[in-house]
């Protein structure tokens, strides 16, 4: 089975059902030790260094060109001038899925068309699993650091459904007190310890913003999938995004947000807009290198939860 | 009960005797003497050693600059914390902060690479500023950077007096950026007894800006306050 890198998310259901198997290359960096030279975002540039070096083992790549991260672009090009066979994706800014059906059957083309068109429904009841663990973790039942090593990993499901489908069973339920109901917005953390140290600080995350979009968006075929992918918050308008964040924030009850932004992206533009209409207290966060959460940002946590007392 | 500020530079005790506010500033790595005899059970801890030094109760220096603002300027809006590796902006208003550390050009260590290479102290550096007969543009992107650029203007003709104003006008624009509409401003840390960067400040954001007495204090006296209500 060809083991197809990707750089944002991509229907992992259109590449199971291609025959492929989908490979998230984000995932090993927060708990890497990797520090790239000639960087900007430190999540592409580690990326782009190890599929330069063929550190990830895998026969192609999609780079999620647009409607993502823009240090994608040059960066997934760097990929491919290295000789990797390289797929450029295309979200459609405003949510035409005629387009984004388009761009489906051309990656279609580049995975080598449709085999299992079974895999979509399968991916489909994986990801109804995956929304009841983030209900649980609403309700105090799941830690927040299992639901989000969970939802993350819906990128690409481990490239094995089975093996990760008996993974999601053996998630253990708990009571969790829980007293800072907090959203976490925008990219998430390349430090791996961070849902932990934010527990370990009485700020229990019930929302993680970009992980929760790989849940909800699935399909039963190219058709379903293009429509329903359309609405993935981070590919649309900031207006689409945050009318989204508004309802969500509200019905997961939260008591504050925590922007996390990362060095050099140019998510970190959006915070002041964030700031001016989500009307919840606000601490942004940027990050840079991967590892643990830093003192520093633990002093912003740890000031945030006492905001929050005050509030 | 005492509250014990241990930041990156200085540590303060402060203790209130007959409503008199009595304190003390020495080196961080001096804090033990400030202490000495001092049960742990009657310390109020904030700043960046509130973890490791003996405490009843911590605060983050945040929490502790709000409860000590307000204890001098209780309309206070928005508090400018300027310290020696950060400075933290807090908008007591909408219950909000920020903080910059990623560059040192907002920061003290800035002035102290000015200091450090005129060979003065720091205290210095407000005087030097009142002679400047003109204030050259200094651009800012980078502390360390903005050294190599007041070099130049030594080259070009300007005083020493005068690239210092440049560099507390450098200085002081990179903070007003992190600072919002606000009524009342109160700034605080110890680079505050720097006149020559208030008055920069001033003139940057066309606003009165308040400073306490002794604005070096203020967290010590906000985690006491903050514990003692």
């Amino acid at each position: 089975m060809p083991k197809i890198g990707i750089t944002a998310l991509v229907p992992p259901e259109l590449i199971f059902a291609c025959g492929g198997q989908p490979y998230d290359v984000n995932n090993v960096i927060p708990a890497s030790k990797k520090y790239s030279k000639n960087k900007l975002c430190a999540w592409t540039a580690i990326w782009q260094e190890m599929l330069v070096k063929r550190e990830f083992g895998i026969d192609s790549l999609i780079v999620v060109a647009g409607g993502d991260c823009h240090n994608a672009l040059v960066d997934g090009q760097k990929a491919a001038m290295s000789g990797i066979p390289t797929h450029f994706f295309f979200y459609p800014f405003d949510g035409d899925h005629k387009y984004m059906e388009s761009q489906l059957y051309s990656l279609c083309s580049f995975l080598g068309d449709i085999k299992y068109p079974e895999k979509f429904r399968q991916i489909k009841e994986l990801k109804k699993a995956g929304q009841l663990i983030d209900k649980k973790r609403i309700n105090g039942k799941i830690s927040s650091a299992e639901t989000f090593r969970i939802l993350i990993s819906f990128s690409d499901l481990w490239g094995d459904p089975d093996k990760f489908k008996r993974a999601i069973a053996t998630v253990q339920e708990n009571d969790i007190e829980i007293n800072n109901r907090i959203a976490l917005i925008g990219v998430p953390p390349i430090y791996h310890d961070f849902h932990d140290i934010a527990q370990s600080l009485d700020l229990q995350i019930v929302f993680d913003e970009l992980p929760y979009e790989f849940v909800r968006h699935t399909g039963t075929g190219i058709s379903e999938v293009a429509r329903d992918y359309c609405d993935y918050t981070f590919a649309r308008p900031l207006d689409f995004r945050i009318e989204f964040l508004q309802k969500e924030l509200e019905k997961r009850k939260v008591d504050g947000v925590i922007h996390y932004t990362q060095f050099a992206c140019h998510h970190m533009l959006e915070d002041e807009i964030l700031r001016n209409r989500l009307d919840y207290p606000m601490l942004t966060i940027q990050g840079d290198l991967p590892g643990k959460t830093p003192e520093q940002i633990k002093l912003r946590l740890e000031a945030f939860r006492e905001v929050l007392e005050r509030s | 009960m005492i509250g014990l500020d241990v930041g990156s530079s200085t540590a303060k005790i402060v203790r209130i005797e007959d409503g008199e506010i009595r304190y003390e500033i020495t080196g961080t790595h001096k804090w033990r003497d400030l202490v000495e005899g001092i049960e742990k059970e009657d310390i109020i801890s904030t700043g960046y050693f509130r973890h490791s030094v003996p405490h009843k109760a911590s605060v983050t220096e945040i929490t502790a600059a709000m409860f000590g603002a307000e204890y001098y300027f209780p309309e206070v809006e928005v508090i400018v914390d300027i310290g020696g590796q950060d400075t933290k902006v807090i908008d007591v208003k909408r219950n909000n902060f920020i903080i910059n550390d990623k560059c040192s050009a907002g920061t003290g260590a800035f002035l102290e690479f000015v200091a450090n290479y005129f060979k003065i102290e720091l205290n210095e550096l407000g005087s030097l500023h009142e002679r400047a007969k003109r204030i050259p543009h200094i651009n800012n992107t980078c502390g360390v950077f903005a050294v190599s650029e007041m070099i130049s203007q030594l080259v070009a003709g300007y005083s020493q007096e005068e690239v210092v104003a440049g560099m507390h006008y450098a200085f002081a624009r990179r903070i007003s950026f992190m600072i919002p509409e606000a009524g009342t401003i109160v700034l605080i840390g110890g680079t505050v007894k720097n006149k020559g960067m208030v008055s920069a400040l001033q003139d940057i954001l066309k606003k009165e800006i308040l400073i306490p007495e002794e604005p070096q204090i203020v967290n010590a006296l906000g985690a006491l306050k903050y514990y003692s209500g």
